[in-house]
């Protein structure tokens, strides 16, 4: 993982940026330069709130290089509540609890290490959802 | 047209697998001289390998100062640079172009070669994110089951399809029949989706040459091709178990060969996994959507099937080259037409369609043969 690679997806793997087309209205994940439904330019920053559901998840045995060490991992194609879709790690759950449909939030956590050595990239991992007290 | 081995090539380099296949293409047209060649491969650049690879083909073949390219468009590859080679003949620039695609993966450990094979989705977001094809057809799977409420096993069909017929392929990687019991037994990759249920990666090549139709023609002709690129991302294909740039270019390539759905006699499309294919099979039509897996239960794609399919193995069973695998279908689909194809012969195969996908079929390229 490059330096700089990492820095400049900051904003989008630690605070869930996307963009907002103010010609059109549609959302889109991450930051986009051009929108990609209208064309137009000239995009705003869209701050997701964080919460979603399972659209489908997998318990992966046999990873791609760079992700050895968290195997077995659960991936899931996980729908925002505002509509993008986001491709993610859950978290914080045993995999025999989880369930499409399942309501889930945002977390922080180690997305990949560089070796020993090298850069640690943190970003977005999604975990079930708390309740919220009424 | 000429294909090596699918198979584990230890002694054979990226440039002698290309060389090889071109070359029984050369022999086997007696004497044709290309003046261009576009070369297909999707990984070697991302692993170390030659690139520029259309230069390097063409100058060990000694084919003199030619035009070269080399194209990549993931697994879509090979159905890309057939699609070009046709287009440079069609512009008038050239008479004879030479289409040769090829790939070299034994080189790499697999859990790497998945690290690179997953870049040809989202870079950032999705390889970055341990994300390969690999968990993108296991997403892909557990959602067509829930969606359409099939038993898992119905899959087995898919594999049992494709090495039914690499059987009886001395080419194929895999060249016997699959047991249900056998791919019941399967390991896991990435729940639900097993080994059995994932094309395996091979080196080969695969080439065709392509020449300007005369007025005397009597060989095979390039009846129609379509290259579309769709939405990017695997959300696409997941979420809605469809596959738009299939179903497009599809449609487009049958409608440039002037020939319905209903006319084609043999086909070949992209099972590098058993979601993908499956995925495939409905957007062109050949199954409602949650039924291409009791159309492979009633041997609906066997040789003497109603759309008999990877006769000579697919992806699954003859095994996936990434940058040969839409020039290999190619290929098997001139043997096809010719009536050369021995035990795998589809009795008066007429009309052959041929359907490569790249970045999970963001990327679909068709050709219409016959």
């Amino acid at each position: 993982m490059q330096i700089a690679r990492s820095w400049r997806q900051q904003p989008t793997n630690l605070r869930l940026v996307g963009s907002l087309c103010p010609s059109c209205g549609a959302l889109d994940f991450p930051e986009r330069i051009r929108c990609a439904r209208c064309g137009a330019g000239g995009l705003e920053n869209h701050r997701y709130s964080g919460r979603g559901s399972v659209i489908t998840f997998s318990l992966v045995y046999e990873a791609p290089r760079g992700f050895a060490e968290q195997v077995p991992y659960l991936a899931a194609l996980v729908r925002l509540e505002e509509g993008p879709m986001i491709a993610t790690m859950l978290t914080d759950v045993d995999p025999e609890d989880v369930a499409v449909g399942m309501p889930v939030e945002m977390v922080t956590r180690r997305i990949s290490a560089d070796g020993d050595t090298g850069p640690i990239m943190y970003g977005y991992k999604f975990a079930p959802a708390h309740e919220v007290a009424p | 047209m000429g294909r090596t081995r699918a198979e584990e090539k230890w002694n054979w380099g990226l440039v002698d697998l290309a060389v090889k296949a071109a070359g029984c293409a050369l022999d086997e047209s007696r004497g044709a001289a290309p003046t261009a060649v576009v070369a297909a491969n999707a990984l070697g650049a991302a692993l170390g390998d030659q690139r520029n690879l259309g230069a390097y083909v063409s100058s060990r073949l000694g084919l003199g100062d030619v035009e070269a390219h080399t194209v990549s468009t993931d697994e879509a590859s090979g159905g890309s640079a057939l699609r070009l080679a046709a287009a440079l003949i069609e512009a008038g620039l050239h008479e004879t172009v030479l289409a040769v695609g090829a790939e070299k993966t034994s080189d790499t450990l697999p859990d790497e070669l998945e690290a690179v094979r997953a870049t040809g989705l989202d870079a950032v977001r999705e390889a970055g994110f341990g994300f390969g094809p690999l968990v993108a057809s296991a997403l892909g799977m557990r959602r067509y089951l829930d969606v359409h409420g099939v038993p898992r096993e119905l899959f087995y069909h898919l594999a049992e399809t494709a090495h039914r017929h690499a059987a009886s392929n001395p080419l194929a990687f895999f060249p016997w029949p699959l047991t249900e019991e056998q791919y019941l037994r399967s390991p896991i990759v990435a729940a639900p989706l097993t080994v059995c249920d994932n094309a395996p990666l091979c080196d080969g090549a695969a080439a065709v040459l392509l020449r300007r139709a005369g007025a005397s023609s009597t060989g095979l002709k390039l009846l129609g091709s379509s290259a579309i690129s769709g939405p990017t991302g695997i959300a696409t294909a997941i979420d809605s178990l469809a596959l738009p740039a299939s179903k497009r270019s599809a449609a487009d390539a049958l409608a440039a060969a002037g020939v319905r759905l209903g006319d084609i006699s043999v086909f070949d499309l992209h099972d590098s996994s058993a979601f993908l294919a499956a995925l495939s099979i409905e957007s062109i039509g050949l199954a409602a959507p949650g039924s291409a897996l009791l159309a492979a239960a009633e041997g609906a794609f066997h040789l003497d099937g109603r759309a008999p399919m990877w006769t000579f193995g697919g992806l699954k069973a003859r095994g996936n080259a990434p940058g040969a695998a839409g020039l290999y279908q190619v290929a098997e689909a001139v043997l096809q037409l010719r009536g050369t194809a021995k035990k795998n012969q589809v009795p008066g195969a007429r009309l052959a369609l041929v359907q490569c996908l790249g970045s999970l079929g963001a990327t679909a390229v068709t050709h219409v043969l016959g």
